[in-house]
């Protein structure tokens, strides 16, 4: 897939809305959002609980496809895109639970997802044992069933999964919402360094200050109000 | 690929589960194999039995037709006796035309007609029998009716008694003459052509016994078997020579060469009160014998008695059809030996309708049971599911993995579960099969005896094991065969399906988003 230039924005929104299926006609979580997301920057989604930030990013990765608006990666509407192979190749999701199988080891998990994207790599362990270093583990890791790794370690993995295929967009929900200051700052390092020397488009979703001093652009949700 | 390798170490890492699966698939497996097997073993006992008795059609004279046509037309009897004779008698054409079927697997006849012989002397006790009924019938006429002797020879033999017992007795020589040369006109000997062992119901129901010699495997050449009767009456022997004669015509003769003498074992043999048996004239020879005696004597009078074994049961009605189609005489009807059949397959067939009924309700539960399973393993699995569709595996990938490892499972499980129930239906089936095999054996072996000579040594006739062949019930080792592992594997490959299609629209009714906010 060709890069895109700093400036041209990766995703776009217009006008987007939802509401749940059994909620009431006008109440809505958030309405006619748009905004553009631009690949080199690292976004933080801000809000009170309640206010759509994980949902609003369950539309972006098109795990939610029931909404009102367009949202265009790309230029390409979102709807009219087969949305398996947009989240197994131009989206990698972080989750703050993570998110691995825990039956399979931390390469396990890695290699299940280049696999589920098709990736023909030479070397498949070699560059697994490479991303894993990238986000700060080791070989000894690598080989550990996820179950016996720390929070941290476990999010590292998770990151190095949703890199593994080298897709243009990283969106992360609560990426540190369950480790510590230390752990978190390295986790950021590590989206920073995506966004500015990958120049990849990073989005994360989060009620932490001290990940919001660290980006490029926040937006911030307000309910049922336009946001920016 | 990575499914299968996926597929594979999910069962591997999940081993609990895995297990627990297979244990019930096993269980179902093992039931299904035992069901099998008695089933495969209930079948080859009825093919073992309609070998045995395979289903043969008959042609006879239709008594009920002929009867109520005579009643209709209050017919004499003199006239009833000139239709009857005017029914023309089934030719071997007709035999053979309707032989030339595609329900007949087989046919075979009899062809018999009546020859006198050449120094040949009859067993019979009808005319001993008779001769002396007439000499007591005489002695008490004269004590009732005679004039009471007196003095001279009279006072020692007593009166005329004797020359008027004289007279009756010559009268009584005339009436059995008469008789005699009546049965000569006809002809005393029954020849009986056969053209096959198949057609020899007599040594093959045990009627008929060989007590020396041999039957021929020859079905061409001038040889005969007669009783014991016959031959020692007659001082024959084995390897003897007999001339027929034909009764219209005393020139014509046959040699026909004695190769093996039998006795009779029915009770009417046994009958006391007969001297000889009711088959001490009958010279049992081939077809082609009688067929050249036909050939020589234009007043023969020859009949056939064809039998006809049929492919199936379920031709019966067809064959029937056909051969009326076939101008057979409306006075002539088909008879078949279904019923015998059936009923000495009946218990064999309860037995399997019985493991067919088990099988069917084995598969119900088993079923039932995987698909709860499934369900349950479906629902604890949510969360993997979620992840996969989360990073973009397309759910009928997702499927394809859970069906492989229900696949792998099942396969696993049905082989332990198809030994189990292998080693356990052997023993069922082997007692069911056992008192059948030991009751071919014995009528193998009987039948063996009444043709005569050494069967089991004698690759030259082979041919007569064909009668019955247990060949098929001898292997009862094989009860658990390819056959139904075969059966085994189609119903694993189908109870995967069932748990594979449930798992499919469980999968496709999952929505990632829901899944992984319910885990959160």
């Amino acid at each position: 897939m060709a890069r895109v230039k700093k400036s041209e924005p990766i995703l776009r929104l217009e006008n987007v809305s939802y509401r749940y299926k059994d909620a009431a006609k006008d109440d809505y979580v958030f309405k006619d959002i748009s905004y553009s997301f631009e690949p080199g920057k690292i976004y933080a989604i801000k809000g009170k609980s309640g206010s759509g930030k994980t949902t609003l990013l369950s539309l972006i990765s098109g795990l939610e496809t029931k909404y009102e608006g367009k949202i265009y990666f790309r230029d390409k509407d979102l709807s009219k895109v087969k949305l398996d192979k947009y989240r197994n190749s131009n989206i990698g999701i972080v989750f703050q639970s993570y998110n691995l199988l825990v039956h399979l080891t931390a390469n396990e998990n890695i290699m299940l997802s280049m696999n589920i994207n098709g990736m023909k790599e030479k070397n498949k362990k070699e560059y697994v044992n490479q991303l894993l270093e990238s986000v700060g583990l080791t070989k000894e890791h690598a080989k550990r069933r996820v179950l016996k790794l720390s929070g941290g370690e476990q999010q590292r993995v998770a990151i190095a999964r949703s890199l593994s295929y080298h897709p243009d967009m990283i969106i992360a929900d609560e990426p540190t919402g369950n480790l510590d200051q230390e752990t978190e700052n390295d986790i950021m390092h590590i989206f920073s360094d995506l966004a500015h020397k990958e120049n990849k488009c990073v989005i994360i979703v989060t009620h932490s200050n001290n990940v919001a001093k660290q980006v490029d652009e926040v937006f911030e949700l307000k309910g049922t109000k336009k946001g920016l | 690929m990575y499914i299968l390798k996926n597929a594979f170490i999910s069962i591997i890492r999940n081993k609990g589960r895995n297990i627990l699966i297979g244990i019930i698939i096993m269980v179902i497996s093992a039931s299904c194999a035992v069901t099998l097997a008695i089933r495969s073993s209930a079948d080859k006992i009825v093919s073992a039995y309609e070998k045995k008795y395979p289903i043969e059609v008959t042609i006879g004279m239709n008594r009920e037709n002929l009867t109520k046509s005579f009643r209709e037309n209050n017919t004499s009897q003199e006239e009833m006796i000139e239709s009857f004779n005017e029914i023309e008698p089934i030719t071997i054409e007709d035999v053979e035309k309707y032989g030339d079927s595609n329900y007949v697997s087989n046919y075979y006849y009899t062809y018999s007609v009546s020859l006198n012989g050449k120094d040949l002397t009859e067993a019979t006790d009808s005319l001993v029998k008779e001769t002396t009924k007439t000499e007591v019938e005489t002695n008490t006429r004269t004590e009732t009716f005679g004039t009471p002797p007196t003095g001279g020879r009279g006072d020692k033999f007593p009166g005329n008694w004797g020359s008027k017992s004289t007279t009756e007795k010559k009268t009584t020589t005339t009436t059995t003459e008469n008789i005699r040369n009546e049965r000569a006109s006809r002809g005393v000997f029954t020849l009986t052509g056969y053209n096959s062992y198949d057609a020899m119901n007599d040594f093959i129901n045990g009627n008929y016994t060989i007590t020396d010699g041999e039957v021929n495997s020859n079905f061409e050449d001038n040889y005969c078997v007669i009783s014991e009767e016959l031959a020692t009456l007659n001082e024959i022997k084995v390897g003897d020579k007999i001339t027929l004669v034909s009764p219209s015509d005393e020139d014509i003769t046959y040699e026909l060469e004695v190769t093996g003498i039998y006795k009779e074992n029915t009770d009417e043999a046994s009958d006391m009160r007969n001297m000889f048996s009711s088959s001490a004239n009958n010279i049992i020879t081939n077809v082609n014998v009688v067929k050249n005696i036909v050939a020589k004597d234009e007043d023969a009078n020859a009949t056939v008695n064809p039998t006809y074994v049929l492919k199936s049961k379920d031709n019966i009605d067809a064959f029937e059809q056909e051969v009326k189609d076939k101008d057979l005489n409306e006075y002539y009807m088909l008879s078949n030996n279904l019923d015998i059949v059936n009923n000495a397959t009946k218990s064999i067939i309860s037995v399997k309708n019985f493991a067919t009924t088990f099988l069917i309700i084995t598969l119900i539960i088993g079923a039932v049971v995987l698909l709860v399973i499934t369900m349950i393993n479906i629902r604890e699995r949510k969360y993997e599911i979620g992840v996969l569709r989360t990073i973009g595996m397309r759910k009928s990938l997702v499927s394809c993995q859970f069906m492989f490892e229900l696949l792998a499972v099942c396969i696993v499980a049905l082989l332990i579960g198809a030994g189990i129930g292998g080693l356990s239906s052997v023993k069922i089936s082997n007692s069911l099969l056992a008192s059948e095999i030991e009751n071919a054996k014995s009528d193998m072996e009987a039948i063996n005896q009444n043709f005569g000579g050494n069967m089991m040594h004698d690759n030259r006739d082979m041919q007569k094991f064909d009668i019955v062949n247990i060949e098929t019930v001898n292997s009862i080792d094989a009860v658990v065969d390819f056959q139904v592992l075969g059966k085994l594997l189609l119903i694993g490959v189908g109870l995967t399906l069932v748990g594979s299609i449930s798992a499919m629209i469980a999968i496709s009714r999952f929505s990632p988003l829901d899944i992984l906010k319910e885990r959160s």
